[in-house]
């Protein structure tokens, strides 16, 4: 049975629930309604469950402690941005005073950080070891495991052939991760059975972590090896012999300046 | 006294100032000026934190970060345009790179084709006015069961009240998929309603 009426299609009904039909095209809706009691009801539906809808949608407030650091969030970072700006020239004697003081702090500090970066480091590779750790990447192809990257990473990098890779050494797949809050991407080799992660990570501005550089070249039986080009860091930590991890690392390192 | 460069690439886009020749939003104090930009949507940015991650803990450090980068990015705010939806979509793009971000991006979204706009179904039934919306348990799990590009778009446009030209900015897609995706997420919403006639599932 065809109807003499053409009743609104849910896109329009929808654009004018929302208030997003232009005025011309609002006003023929309007004349519709006038005379068609059908759509009438099915608007005054459609505002009843978007009233509803926007009602169950504010559901998840944030506990106290949480909107506390928040909001202390939003509050300090300004401050700590003002700072920067404020320094009146009587501080300055300060300044000289507490740059002799962190020359010296520098070095204890540097040590801090790397230590805790290997700590990190080997605390994430010590993770991809349990069984029930599954890679987000399970391919030993490297144009699977690349693409994979895209649009999740912030930069770019090139995996070794499986031709180009050390004897007995197999991509298993790759993994996203945080290092130091920066983003990362784990590899996931194996050498003679034995796992290896490779760490990725970018080196551009401020972003360029020295600690990298500074970390220990074993942990906890674990050999943590580092290598770099001008745009990338890449550091490596196994429990397979040192001389086949650094295989494995200028063979990553090599690819990405293929030719 | 912002490092442009310490912005991830995928942060920067979402950033780019609409007229190349910005200005500050406030040249004597612009974190001031983002702290009161942003403190107000605070309940909203959580809210749809939660959302996204269904965790406190995860939502708590995605409105973090969001705030971090926002703040680091806020020289390429433009003044006077929408920074709702400037941090919402700051807040989505964290929320991508997120572990619970990718696992969620690896199940499949069938798109309906975004030029195709749903026509059929349009003589109303029935049955459009038998849902019963006194039942917020109902509702709610009705919403739980949304896919959740449907349930995103929904929310942003019923909960959050933003335009579907800013939706389309925030899920950085094209008008029609939001539009489509709103009448999707409702008509979902509707069957599902209707078989509970109020009870609880």
């Amino acid at each position: 049975m065809t109807q003499a009426i053409e009743h609104l299609n849910p896109e329009t009904l929808n654009a004018f629930i929302d208030d997003e039909l232009p005025t011309s095209e609002q006003e023929g809706v309007q004349q519709h309604l006038a005379g068609c009691h059908q759509c009438t009801l099915r608007v005054l539906s459609a505002t009843q469950l978007k009233a509803a809808t926007a009602r169950a949608g504010h559901r998840f407030a944030p506990p106290a402690d949480a909107l506390a650091r928040l909001t202390a969030q939003l509050r300090r970072e300004p401050q700590k941005t003002a700072r920067i700006y404020s320094i009146r020239p009587i501080a300055w004697t300060a300044l000289a005073a507490a740059l002799v003081l962190a020359i010296s702090l520098i070095g204890w500090r540097q040590v801090h950080q790397s230590n805790t970066l290997s700590a990190e480091l080997l605390d994430q590779h010590l993770a991809t070891l349990s069984s029930a750790a599954t890679p987000q990447v399970i391919s030993t192809d490297r144009h699977t495991v690349k693409p994979w990257f895209q649009g999740r990473l912030p930069f770019s990098f090139n995996l070794p052939d499986s031709g180009a890779l050390p004897p007995d050494a197999t991509l298993k797949g790759a993994d996203l991760a945080y290092l130091s809050g920066q983003p990362a991407a784990l590899l996931l080799f194996t050498i003679h059975k034995h796992q290896v992660s490779v760490f990725v990570i970018q080196r551009t501005g401020i972003s360029d972590n020295p600690a990298f550089s500074r970390m220990a070249n074993n942990r906890a039986g674990f050999s943590i090896h580092y290598a770099a080009t001008r745009d990338l860091r890449f550091i490596a930590v196994s429990d397979v012999n040192p001389a086949d991890l650094d295989l494995l690392v200028s063979a990553v390192v090599k690819a990405q300046s293929p030719g | 006294m912002f490092d442009t460069l310490s912005v991830p690439a995928f942060v920067a886009v979402a950033m780019q100032p609409r007229n190349p020749r910005h200005t500050m939003p406030s040249a004597a104090a612009p974190s001031v000026a983002f702290e009161k930009l942003a403190l107000p949507l605070l309940p909203s940015l959580y809210n749809h934190a939660f959302w996204l991650t269904r965790n406190h803990a995860e939502a708590e450090d995605l409105v973090q970060e969001t705030f971090s980068k926002a703040l680091r990015a806020f020289d390429s705010f433009q003044p006077n345009t929408n920074f709702k939806a400037w941090i919402f979509r700051i807040l989505r793009n964290t929320f991508l790179t997120s572990r619970t971000g990718i696992a969620t991006s690896r199940t499949v979204f069938l798109e309906d084709h975004p030029d195709v706009l749903d026509t059929t179904d349009a003589s109303p039934t029935p049955e459009d006015n038998l849902i019963r919306l006194d039942n917020q348990a109902a509702l709610h799990a009705a919403l739980e069961q949304l896919q959740p590009p449907l349930r995103e778009a929904l929310l942003l446009c019923d909960v959050e009240e933003v335009k579907y030209k800013d939706i389309a900015l925030i899920l950085d897609v094209p008008i029609g998929t939001v539009m489509s995706r709103i009448s999707r997420a409702r008509r979902t919403l509707r069957q599902l309603l209707q078989p509970q006639f109020g009870e609880i599932q």
